[in-house]
């Protein structure tokens, strides 16, 4: 399903140029589940970010689905985008200004889905996050096991192909992260490819592969069994 | 999708009351501010276009020794001979007031005209009662106004009923409409031209090189040049008022709608004004709205940092630029929709209550023609695009790669124009400041100083008879409230008569024109007028046959003398008769400041004391003058008591400056409120920003007023960057505007000093607020809360 290949990204101020990636290569299958590690600033965000199309690399390649997307622009990167991934973040990323049901919305709205559809559709991903009764509320109003749930009824509500999920359990407690992990390896389950990032032994060990970073190279990479 | 974007916007609004308090508070203001004056310039720049023959009608004027509106009664019955084209022609006589009386009742009316059945055809006024036709034809007939008729008559209907106007009597024969505010020949009542038939023909028989009474308007037909006529004009003079009129006399043809904006003229019936004063006003309407669209423009790029996170998520999710683009700019339509339908609101509401403060006429109901409806709409049109454009473009460019990381790379740029933007409405506001001090000056220049006479605590009070005049000098001398009084033909303010000089043993055998004044032996100490060389007026004895004059400064130095001294004994030509100058009087202020003083003669003729000026003691001066109408009443019991103070006559003369400051004021103090709105929003941003910096500097030992001093001294910066530009243009500007009177301050730099002190008291205000309350919080939470 991904095949990058020798993949470069530079970060450049006026004195010094960092290199994130250095023609990292890496290949995901459908249906697969990878866990990406690594120390703070070994490049695994960066990787994510171009993964998801939300970042361009510098040099190498990048095959989506076996078509070159490295040099996509952005209104056709995000168009790829809308219609095949779905994101969940440490951070929630909810907007405060809108509902639970409206979060879960707007990727529907995005894609044009008719409204009649959207709602029923909306209502289906809610009840299967079992977040249902909480529709009506804002983000403010949950707690952070409930606000990463809304997140992840968001990221599936367009039923994307591929999973990215950025620390998704970062941000909670123990019980509330395993929730999320049992969330995502049920998708998986279901067919979807799931790209993590983590800094959690823990959490990696729901993956069926790792993938560890250092430097913007792939330093090792374990299967799970 | 639209339904979501509304949606949203509406939430957003709910959520951030505070700022869209500020965003929709200064946009309501500045709409209606400029709604306002969209109505007012529109008002005065569409003076006399109510008559559907506007456009080609013209008034008659003269240009002999002066640009003159008031003209031969003899004009118009000629030219309706000589050009039998004209599609109608009407001479009309203006009388500024006029007593009535109505059985018992007594009244005192302004704006009598006496004209004939053409003047309707001329002004086309909405009848409602009597036939338009035929009201005007016979004598000792009378048209009033809608609002005279009820006056007059609250109980029966006015038709037929009897009005007394002294020497005569003359019956209703119609009712006509109220005239709007903005016609160049306001009138309450049209007498019938046939009641004064046998006086108006005597006039008509003399071409008169000064007002021969009438005011002659002519209806061209349609797609009729007026050059034709005009060059037709010498050719008429010569045929009809034959060698008697000097070559260089001319009868210029001025277009109806002109007239209320060409100074030029002397005897105008409303005073003239200029037309670059309501172009000023439009530029104020442009600078408020600018003002505004700032506020939105710094607010929302402001807040656009705090967005960032939002638009990334929405980019994550699949949202395209250009949506992103209608939501931003969704936000901003229902804010501004409804900062505009709110200050349509309010400007109905002041111009309910402005109409008579600031003397405009404007009923709040025009809001609701389509010609200011459709100004509404391009208004919103045009906010919603300056003020909406830049934010939705800058919001929506956001990458969400950076969004999600710390907002650096989203704010730097927004920071120099926000600073830019502050820049400017500072300057904006100083300009304003420099523009209101200047003409407040201006103001109290024209009423207060560099008259040449003192004005203080004085009436005036037109005497009816002369019969009785010296009953009441007698009663006046007795009354201990009565410091002084003078008879004349009126108080050194008041112009109304005109006469031709010449001097041909000076070498001046050709007439110009002077004022003549005649006074008493008490008016030249009762003014305090100067005497530059000779005597004053005194007291002539009946038997005395020599004409001895006083003239002022600029008659002499018209007639190529300098010195005071050696005019003393001139024999000069005033009417038609030789006098003997006895005084040169320092020149006094008669007219307004607009223009040039002009050469005046002072004479002593009894007969012409129509106006007796009464010095009041400063203290109980209503007690004094009810003493005054007591023994009028007696005296002059079939006329009204109607005195004015000469400072008031004198206020009047700058009605039209007086309305302008006005505007200027409340306009200018808008879009400086306005503009501290948004500082203060920016400010209140800025500072909840910086709290982590704040409470940094707080726990390493940065006292108060070093805090405060890092919220203000950016402020004081940009204050002093906008004075640059600020002065210089508003120093070019205002000078500009003061060419427009012949007499006017100069500019000094106390006004400049003013103009930065205020902005920077304005903006301390607007800032301390805030910045006090960032340093006054406690280090422990702001640093908690990052």
């Amino acid at each position: 399903m991904i095949k990058i290949t020798e993949l470069q990204k530079y970060y450049r101020t006026e004195e010094v140029e960092t290199i994130a990636l250095n023609k990292l290569s890496i290949e995901v299958k459908e249906g697969e589940f990878v866990a990406i590690m690594g120390p703070s600033g070994c490049g695994k965000s960066t990787l994510l970010n171009i993964l998801g199309l939300l970042d361009d690399p510098d040099g190498g390649s990048y095959l989506f689905n076996s078509i070159e997307v490295a040099d996509f622009n952005e209104r056709k990167r995000a168009d790829l985008r809308k219609h095949n991934i779905g994101f969940v973040f440490q951070s929630f990323n909810l907007i405060d200004e809108l509902t639970v049901f409206e979060n879960v919305e707007l990727p529907l709205i995005y894609t044009g889905v008719p409204s009649s559809e959207r709602v029923t559709r909306v209502e289906k991903v809610l009840d299967k996050m079992q977040i249902m009764h909480r529709r009506n509320h804002y983000p403010q109003q949950l707690s952070g096991g409930q606000q990463q749930r809304v997140a992840v009824a968001r990221a599936v509500v367009n039923n994307p192909k591929l999973i990215l999920a950025d620390e998704p359990t970062g941000n909670l407690d123990s019980s509330n992260g395993n929730e999320v992990m049992e969330l995502l390896t049920d998708l998986n389950e279901q067919g979807t490819t799931i790209i993590m990032v983590t800094h959690s032994e823990h959490d990696a060990r729901y993956s069926h592969r790792i993938i560890r970073l250092l430097d913007g190279q792939t330093v090792m990479e374990n299967i799970m069994i | 999708m639209i339904k979501n974007y509304f949606k949203i916007a509406f939430r957003n609004i709910s959520r951030n009351l505070g700022f869209t308090f500020l965003n929709i508070f200064g946009l309501t203001l500045g709409v209606a501010a400029c709604l306002a004056i969209f109505l007012i310039v529109r008002n005065e720049l569409g003076y006399d276009s109510q008559n559907s023959k506007s456009d080609r009608t013209y008034r008659v004027t003269l240009h002999a020794l002066d640009y003159n509106a008031n003209i031969s009664m003899g004009i118009i019955p000629t030219m309706r001979t000589y050009f039998p084209q004209l599609e109608h022609a009407t001479s009309v006589f203006y009388q500024p007031e006029v007593n009535i009386k109505i059985g018992e009742n007594r009244f005192a009316e302004k704006n009598l005209v006496i004209g004939d059945s053409e003047l309707d055809k001329v002004f086309d006024y909405q009848w409602l009662a009597g036939d338009h036709s035929t009201a005007l034809s016979d004598p000792n007939s009378v048209v009033l106004t809608e609002t005279l008729a009820r006056k007059y008559f609250p109980q029966n209907n006015a038709m037929g009923q009897v009005i007394n106007f002294g020497d005569k009597n003359a019956k209703v024969t119609g009712i006509i409409k109220d005239l709007p505010a903005n016609t160049s020949m306001p009138l309450n009542l049209i007498l019938s031209f046939s009641t004064y038939q046998k006086q108006f023909s005597d006039m008509a028989r003399f071409f008169w090189n000064i007002s021969g009474g009438a005011y002659a308007y002519i209806v061209l037909p349609k797609s009729y040049s007026v050059h034709t006529i005009e060059q037709q004009i010498p050719g008429y003079i010569k045929k009809t008022w034959g060698k008697d009129v000097d070559a260089s006399v001319q009868l210029p043809l001025q277009p109806l709608r002109d007239i209320h904006f060409d100074q030029r003229y002397i005897n105008n019936i409303v005073t003239p004004t200029s037309k670059d004063t309501y172009y000023a006003l439009i530029g104020v309407a442009l600078l408020i709205i600018i003002t505004a669209c700032i506020n939105f423009i710094n607010l929302a790029t402001a807040r656009a940092i705090k967005r960032a996170k939002e638009v990334g998520v929405r980019k994550v999710l699949g949202a395209s630029r250009p949506q992103l683009i209608s939501q931003f700019m969704g936000e901003i339509t229902v804010m501004v929709v409804i900062s505009v339908l709110l200050g349509v609101g309010i400007c109905a509401l002041f111009l309910s209550q402005a109409n008579s403060w600031m003397s405009i006429d404007i009923a709040p109901g025009q809001i609701l023609q389509p010609e200011v409806l459709s100004w509404i709409v391009a208004i919103t049109v045009v906010v919603i695009l300056c003020a909406g454009l830049y934010p939705a473009f800058v919001q929506s460019a956001f990458q969400p790669v950076d969004s999600f990381k710390n907002n650096s790379g989203v704010s730097s740029g927004g920071l120099t124009l926000r600073k830019g933007l502050v820049v400017m409405q500072f300057t904006i506001s100083q300009v304003l400041i420099v523009g209101t001090l200047i003409v407040a000056s201006q103001m109290d220049y024209f009423r207060n100083q560099d008259l040449g006479f003192n004005k203080d605590a004085v009436i005036s009070v037109r005497i009816p008879t002369k019969e009785k005049r010296e009953v009441f000098q007698q009663q006046l001398s007795n009354m201990p409230g009565v410091k002084e009084f003078s008879v004349s033909s009126g108080s050194p303010s008041y112009n109304n008569q005109w006469a031709p000089f010449s001097a041909p043993a000076l070498g001046f055998p050709k007439d110009n024109v002077t004022e003549i004044k005649y006074i008493d032996e008490k008016y030249t100490d009762m003014f305090q007028l100067t005497m530059l060389a000779g005597q004053k007026i005194t007291r002539k004895a009946p038997t005395d046959s020599v004409h001895k004059v006083v003239v002022n400064e600029t008659l002499m130095h018209e007639l190529g003398v300098q010195d005071p001294q050696k005019f003393i004994n001139q024999r000069i030509n005033v009417s038609g008769n030789l006098v003997t100058v006895i005084g040169v009087v320092k020149d006094f202020q008669s007219e307004s400041k607009h223009k040039k003083r002009r050469a005046c003669v002072l004479e002593y003729t009894p007969d012409r004391f129509f106006t007796a000026s009464i010095k009041l003691q400063p203290k109980n001066m209503p007690a004094t003058i009810a003493t005054i109408n007591k023994s009028w009443s007696t005296l002059f019991p079939d006329d009204l008591f109607k005195y004015e103070f000469i400072d008031e006559h004198i206020a009047a003369m700058y009605k039209q400056e007086q309305k302008v400051y006005t505007a200027f004021q409340l306009f200018s103090g808008t879009a400086i409120l306005i503009g501290c709105l948004g500082l203060y929003g920016l400010i209140a941003f800025a500072a909840s920003q910086r709290t982590k910096e704040v409470g940094i500097r707080k726990v390493l030992g940065a006292p108060l007023h070093s805090i405060v001093g890092l919220f203000t001294r950016e402020f004081i910066t940009l204050i002093a960057i906008a004075f640059l530009i600020a002065a210089p243009l508003s120093y070019f500007i205002m000078h500009k505007w003061l060419q427009n009177f012949a007499y006017h301050i100069t500019i000094g730099p106390a006004i400049f000093f003013i103009a930065i002190a205020a902005s920077l008291i304005i903006a301390a205000l607007t800032t301390a607020h805030q910045a006090v309350k960032a340093a006054l919080a406690n280090p422990v939470k702001s640093l908690r809360s990052e």
